[in-house]
């Protein structure tokens, strides 16, 4: 199906450099041209999953290709969602170049021959898939939040010294970012928290045991505590604004070591 | 077919020349009735606001002259408002310089604080009522139409009308920049100086819901609160009220820090730590710049407005002249849209063109007839032409139809049929 990811790749990198113009040049045109290019994007991208679990027989988000296929996508979904709920546009401007450069990397990477017996295994009980694909878009979610909170500092500092920079009006206002995280970081922290049962319960199944001090794991508790945290001083009111943003920014490097954490580490978390 | 263009604007007379010339609504549809006699100026408009009287009017070229005086002359309300008095003080503009003259206007390239919104739906009202009277016809349609095309291209592709150039316009835009809308937040005035009456009504305007005032004389604060719609707060009960405020603005002539880091931070864990933006127009200032460490606190004193507002000019004068290349090439495409819709002077040469080749066939076959009294020579000649104007009338008035109703596309087929040129 690699003939239809470059198809996606196309629309996601005209979807990108168009939304790219448009918060520079402020033109509605172009923003209209980069949400159809998006969605046609995102609808043929859908089709190459449902492609690839067809032909390959197992769900796909199992080799690091079908990983990256597969973040592109909840990115896409994600952004999507932000963008419908809030009018965000300039989450855009930097969620598109990343989305093209994920599926750019799918697009190239050489297919592993992946271990299909194991690959079907995995996904013939349904707890597995559903325990990856609630971490990808916690992931996802997380993204969200950790734009929203560089866009929050951004302008924050610029009010505190009162100087504006040209991308300070072409921002949403602070309590649309504030909101945007806020939230994100809800929906995040649920489906973190779905995955990790999820994960214990079919680890448990399979292998008799809920925990194996893989790096993995112990990165996705302190990421799930963090946001925990940043969740409950949110709602008690104490933390707002910077405090929060600062937060948000740091889960984020937190979210990137749980991604990365069994590529870097070792551990028995087979993929990204 | 010509475009003419005479007015007088800020720039070019003092208020004293500009409200003696102004037109209200009713004026103004009076007046066109009478500067629009149909021959020496066909069509008519004007644009009347505080900042500018301008009168525009469609000719024909070899006419220019006789409209030009005839515009004076309507200004000068027939001799009531001496010539002399504005006349040094008038621009004449005509064809494509008239058309870039409207084409600025609408575009508020050409107002007094370039990007203001406001004249684009003084020359709109302009319009509808030389629609009203009947003035505005095929010419001045096209060229407002496409004036409004240009405004609206130059605020979509600049940033001239972008960023707030005046205080209480950013306080609003400061506003929505922290709170995005303002709708459901509260406004807090310390001190109701009309500074601060003025940014009120921009807040209110914006969606402010509630406007709280306080100030040391009750008095003119009750009597602004009934104007504004707003609530009288007690001074001394400040702090208490400062929690209840999203946006606080303060201009008293108090020369201490009214509103210390302390009470802010008190009203702050009050609101669970919502934001507070508070603008200061007083001088000496009555917030203490520590205020402004506080997270979640965001104060604008006079000079930091000052100096946003003054980058924000800057601002709009580099993307003014962007606009300016936008208004040259629609200029342009207008010039190119008069020229295909103007086949009025082809149209009467087609007719003489048809009338000489039949007066010329007869010449040449006129020996083979041999003598012929007068009579019958006018005859024959009467023939021939009202024979080829009898068939050329119903296509001749097709295409003056097609002319008159400026439809480009009929227009284009007659000009390939007879091979007319440009």
């Amino acid at each position: 199906m690699r003939s239809l990811l470059l198809a996606v790749l196309a629309a996601y990198v005209v979807s990108a450099i168009h939304a790219v113009l448009a918060f520079l040049n402020k033109r509605r045109a172009l923003q209209r041209v980069s949400e159809w290019a998006m969605a046609t994007g995102f609808v043929l991208h859908t089709a190459a999953l449902i492609a690839d679990w067809a032909i390959d027989g197992h769900y796909p988000l199992f080799t690091r290709r079908e990983t990256l296929s597969f973040l592109a996508w909840t990115l896409v979904a994600s952004y999507g969602l932000v963008l419908y709920r809030y009018r965000a546009r300039p989450l855009g401007v930097v969620t598109l170049p990343l989305v093209s450069l994920l599926i750019f990397l799918a697009a190239v990477i050489r297919p592993t021959t992946p271990d299909n017996a194991e690959a079907s295994i995995r996904s013939a009980i349904w707890l597995f898939p559903v325990h990856t694909t609630l971490f990808l878009f916690a992931y996802a979610a997380f993204f969200v939040v950790f734009l929203a909170s560089i866009m929050y500092l951004l302008q924050e500092r610029e009010l505190k010294l009162k100087t504006f920079s040209a991308i300070f009006y072409r921002l949403p206002s602070l309590t649309t970012v504030n909101e945007i995280a806020t939230s994100s970081t809800a929906i995040g922290l649920t489906l973190l928290t779905v995955g990790i049962a999820t994960g214990m319960v079919w680890a448990s199944s399979r292998y008799g045991r809920l925990w194996h001090n893989d790096p993995k794991e112990i990165f996705a508790v302190l990421t799930w505590l963090l946001y925990l945290l940043l969740i409950l001083y949110r709602s008690t009111s104490g933390w707002r604004g910077r405090k929060a943003a600062w937060m948000g920014v740091a889960g984020f490097a937190l979210v990137l070591l749980t991604f990365l954490g069994a590529r870097l580490m070792g551990g028995y978390h087979v993929f990204g | 077919m010509s475009i003419l263009l005479v007015g007088i604007n800020h720039k070019s007379a003092p208020v004293e020349v500009r409200e003696r010339l102004a037109f209200t609504e009713e004026a103004c549809s009076t007046g066109l009735h009478t500067l629009v006699d149909g021959e020496i100026v066909r069509e008519g408009l004007i644009v009347s606001t505080c900042n500018r009287v301008e009168i525009l009017a469609e000719t024909s070229s070899e006419r220019l002259s006789d409209s030009i005086e005839r515009v004076n002359e309507f200004l000068s309300r027939t001799d009531s408002v001496p010539r002399s008095f504005f006349e040094t003080h008038l621009y004449q503009h005509t064809d494509d310089e008239a058309v870039r003259h409207i084409f600025r206007v609408a575009s508020s390239l050409d107002s007094m604080v370039v990007g203001e919104p406001q004249v684009l739906g003084q020359v709109r009202r302009a319009y509808s009522i030389a629609l009203e009277a009947g003035t505005a016809g095929r010419i001045l349609n096209r060229l407002v139409h496409h004036a409004f095309r240009v405004a609206k291209r130059v605020r979509n592709e600049t940033g001239i009308g972008a960023n707030a150039v005046s205080i209480s316009y950013m306080a609003v835009e400061l506003g929505k920049k922290i709170f995005n809308s303002l709708e459901g937040h509260t406004a807090l005035l310390i001190g109701a100086g009309e500074m601060a009456e003025l940014s009120a009504r921009h807040l209110i305007n914006a969606g402010v819901s509630r406007v709280l005032l306080a100030n040391r004389t009750e008095e003119r604060a009750q009597r602004l609160a009934a104007e504004l719609g707003g609530e009288t707060v007690d001074f001394a009960d400040l702090s208490k009220h400062l929690a209840e405020a999203d946006i606080i603005i303060c201009s008293t002539a108090a020369d201490q820090y009214l509103i210390t880091e302390q009470i802010v931070r008190e009203a702050l864990g009050k609101r669970r730590n919502r934001p507070s933006f508070f603008i200061d127009i007083s001088v000496p200032r009555n917030i203490d710049p520590a205020v402004g460490k506080i997270p979640n606190v965001f104060v604008f004193d006079i000079d930091d407005l000052e100096s946003v507002i003054s980058s924000n000019i800057r601002e709009r004068e580099r993307e003014a002249e962007r606009a300016e290349l936008i208004v040259e090439s629609e200029i342009m495409q207008f010039a190119q849209t008069l020229r295909v819709l103007d086949i009025g002077p082809t149209i009467g040469a087609l007719k003489n063109k048809l009338q000489d080749i039949a007066k010329a066939e007869l010449t040449r076959q006129r020996n083979r007839l041999g003598p012929l009294t007068a009579a019958q020579e006018t005859a024959v000649e009467a023939l021939l032409v009202s024979t080829v104007n009898k068939i050329s009338h119903p296509l001749l008035s097709h295409m003056r139809r097609s002319y008159d109703s400026s439809d480009a596309e009929a227009i284009q087929a007659w000009r390939d049929i007879f091979g007319l040129e440009e």
